[in-house]
């Protein structure tokens, strides 16, 4: 298994694998576009070790400002396959098309006055520096804000819902894959009105011939995440490592342990040495890791934690639910969060 | 009716879910018949609140009468708000005799004494169990009827459940209640349910218990799913096993409801054969809760189909044979046993 980091050159005599699409309705694209490839794996790989979460001050990178945008916020998950001529320099041409198609659709059934104010104004921003590689596309965020009919002038639109697509170290070779005219930025994350969700995802899948689909977190990831946390507490205190299970009990019972950060974090350190030279951490210690936790619980309550399923994962520095739902806690280590996101997305997605 | 006696009735009406009130005026009766019957339940609640307040405002109602129909409502449906256990300890001799009156008199009498404004209302209801409502005030204010503490207890038993207490009136509520009973001293019971009802039944006794027993009945009572002649269960007997010892640690039936358990964890790590952290002098340190809509159904069912390794560990059937749902745990003596103790805090 390629571990994640390494650089890796494409020889040129390596033939480039290109995965093959299939669309809902008939395409106008040229054929050339698109191969058959029949018995080929899937290019991504689930990676099996990782290198550690490093802090960054991300505030380095990216406008504070737009950090404050993406902090304390609960986000739900979505992956979106690639966009199809999406362009990161006609971003207010798509704001106002957005804020149409909103307001258009809002007003279906509904008799239009005329000289009435559509009351949705959208905008699209680009974050820039949160892409760590040179594949990775910028993030976007898009901020839709309502003007009530009749509003003052001086009243200050209320946001209403907030959404970001993003990718961050995305798999190399898959996006180099790509067709020249598509963007990858397969995970988007959202909050508000699930209405204004689906109004949005439908004006994406209209303007840019994609696909969105849910993404629910696996217990892999939450694993992952408890571990990588832990161990940034020498640097960043975590103040609590807290994990949730769910048995089904009848009725279901919800089990949350609340592990001292200290504590969890010398219990990670003797897995995974901070001193150790090799900086990736492999799948196994994360595994021994929780099933450390989940043993010591079982010696006091004699309770199979593994009859369950974990569903919680949260420290100071954010949270992940399965669901799909996370918060950013710190934007010290979003990028950690996100490049494990960005691979749940992009693994998630039909091929 | 002055402004605060109006406050108050408005807030008590407004509690009180539709369902309820049309029995509870009636058994009120300070609203004439015409009256009542000039109320029309369906309407939305605010116009049914006004209703009520007008017609009080007519009959010249007094603050009395409008918090005792509060009390009515809260003594018919105690599982509301939060309630939590004490325990009375170091009885003197003559605790047994004390009798309701002297009860009364007494804790009236130390309360009135110590806080300047206070408000003391008491009801014994049929199954025995007085009711005290306490509307706080100080030295300055007159006592506030919006957030009144209420106090249940059970003459001659060692338990008093309290609800919506403030730290700062702890003191004298512990103190009365010590020199009511006749008691040396009040302790924390470290059981914190929504439901009264649960935790009389818990701390009392008042729920199907199962005793380990050679010829326990229990097995036949269940009822298994019919089943094939020809088709044998290999673990019937293992699953019987589980089905009573999870009878025994959690009781038979419908359980006492509480919601969460807490275990506050103070004890040497433990987990997989980990060398640097089992030499460990420290504790790991963590806290641990349970929670569910009936924890002890869940528990029972957690034993019952195995999730749990039996014999039931005495952390959690400590719940029911303590009555507790808070717990602290550390480890007994510098040596590092393999059964971790429940200690009170």
């Amino acid at each position: 298994m390629e571990a994640r980091g390494s650089a890796v050159n494409t020889p040129a005599s390596r033939p480039v694998t290109r995965r093959s699409k299939s669309y809902g309705r008939s395409c106008v694209e040229a054929p050339s576009y698109f191969w058959q490839t029949p018995g080929h794996l899937t290019v991504l790989k689930i990676p099996t070790s990782r290198g550690a979460a490093k802090s960054q001050l991300i505030t380095d990178k990216v406008d504070p400002e737009h950090i404050a945008l993406l902090v304390k916020n609960e986000w739900k998950l979505s992956y979106v396959t690639p966009l199809h001529h999406f362009r990161h320099t006609q971003l207010k041409s798509y704001s106002r098309h957005l804020a149409a198609f909103i307001a258009a659709e809002k007003q279906q059934g509904v008799a239009v006055e005329v000289g009435l104010e559509a009351g949705f104004k959208v905008t699209f921003t680009a974050v820039l520096g949160l892409a760590e590689t040179d594949e990775d596309a910028e993030t976007v965020f898009i901020q839709i804000q309502s003007k009530p009919a009749f509003a003052a002038a001086a009243d200050a639109p209320k946001v209403v819902w907030r959404g970001w697509l993003t990718c961050v170290n995305g798999d190399p070779e898959y996006l180099r894959s790509l067709p020249p005219d598509f963007v990858s930025l397969p995970l988007f994350c959202t909050s508000g009105a699930e209405s204004l969700t689906t109004l949005v995802k439908t004006w994406f899948e209209r303007a840019f011939d994609c696909n969105f689909g849910s993404l629910a977190l696996n217990s892999t990831t939450l694993n992952w995440l408890a571990a990588l946390w832990t161990g940034c507490h020498p640097t960043c205190n975590i103040r609590h490592l807290k994990l949730a299970w769910s048995l089904p009990t009848q009725p279901p019972m919800d089990v949350s342990y609340t592990v001292n950060p200290q504590d969890a974090w010398e219990l990670w350190n003797s897995i995974h040495p901070e001193e150790s030279t090799d900086d990736k951490i492999d799948i196994k210690e994360v595994q021994s890791f929780i099933s450390g936790l989940e043993t010591h619980f079982f010696r006091h309550f004699k309770i199979y934690l593994s009859a369950g399923t974990l569903v919680k994962v949260s420290t100071a520095l954010g949270s992940a639910h399965l669901d799909g739902k996370i918060k950013i806690g710190n934007s010290d280590y979003i990028t950690t969060l996100l490049t494990l996101l960005t691979e749940s997305a992009l693994l998630k997605m039909p091929t | 009716m002055d402004a605060q006696v109006r406050s108050v009735l408005r807030r008590v009406i407004r509690r009180i879910p539709n369902k309820n009130i049309e029995n509870l005026l009636k058994k009120w009766n300070c609203l004439s018949t015409d009256q009542l019957c000039a109320l029309d339940y369906t309407r939305p609640k605010w116009m049914i609140v006004e209703l009520v307040a007008s017609f009080c405002e007519d009959n010249s109602l007094n603050l009395k009468q409008i918090t005792n129909l509060e009390m009515m409502y809260h003594i018919e449906n105690p599982d509301q708000g939060v309630w939590h256990a004490c325990q009375l300890t170091e009885a003197q001799d003559d605790a047994v005799c004390v009798d309701l009156t002297q009860f009364k008199e007494q804790f009236k009498a130390h309360l009135h004494g110590v806080v300047r404004h206070i408000s003391i209302k008491m009801k014994k209801h049929e199954d025995e169990a007085i009711w005290i409502r306490i509307a706080w005030g100080d030295n300055f204010s007159k006592p506030n009827h919006l957030k009144p503490t209420y106090v249940v207890h059970h003459l001659h038993t060692s338990y008093v459940f309290i609800s919506n207490l403030m730290a700062k009136h702890k003191i004298f509520l512990c103190q009365a209640l010590v020199m009511a009973t006749k008691h040396g001293s009040i302790k924390d019971g470290h059981l914190s349910t929504r439901s009264l009802t649960g935790m009389r039944e818990l701390l009392l006794r008042r729920y199907q218990q199962v005793f380990p027993n050679a010829h326990s009945s229990i097995l036949q009572e269940r009822n298994t799913l019919p089943s094939h002649p020809c088709i044998g269960k290999e673990h019937s007997g293992h699953e019987d096993m589980r089905h009573q010892m999870s009878c025994e640690a959690f009781g038979h039936g419908p359980t006492p409801k509480l919601e969460t358990a807490v275990y506050r964890l103070e004890t040497r790590y433990r987990g997989n054969d980990n060398q640097t952290l089992s030499d460990r002098e420290e504790f790991f340190r963590g806290v641990v809760r349970f929670s569910s809509s009936s924890l002890l159904d869940s528990l029972r069912h957690c034993v019952a189909s195995g999730m749990a390794e039996g014999p039931v560990t005495p952390l959690l059937s400590a719940i029911t044979q303590r009555g507790r749902n808070y717990f602290v745990i550390t480890d007994k003596g510098p040596s590092v046993s393999s059964q971790a103790s429940a200690q009170r805090a």
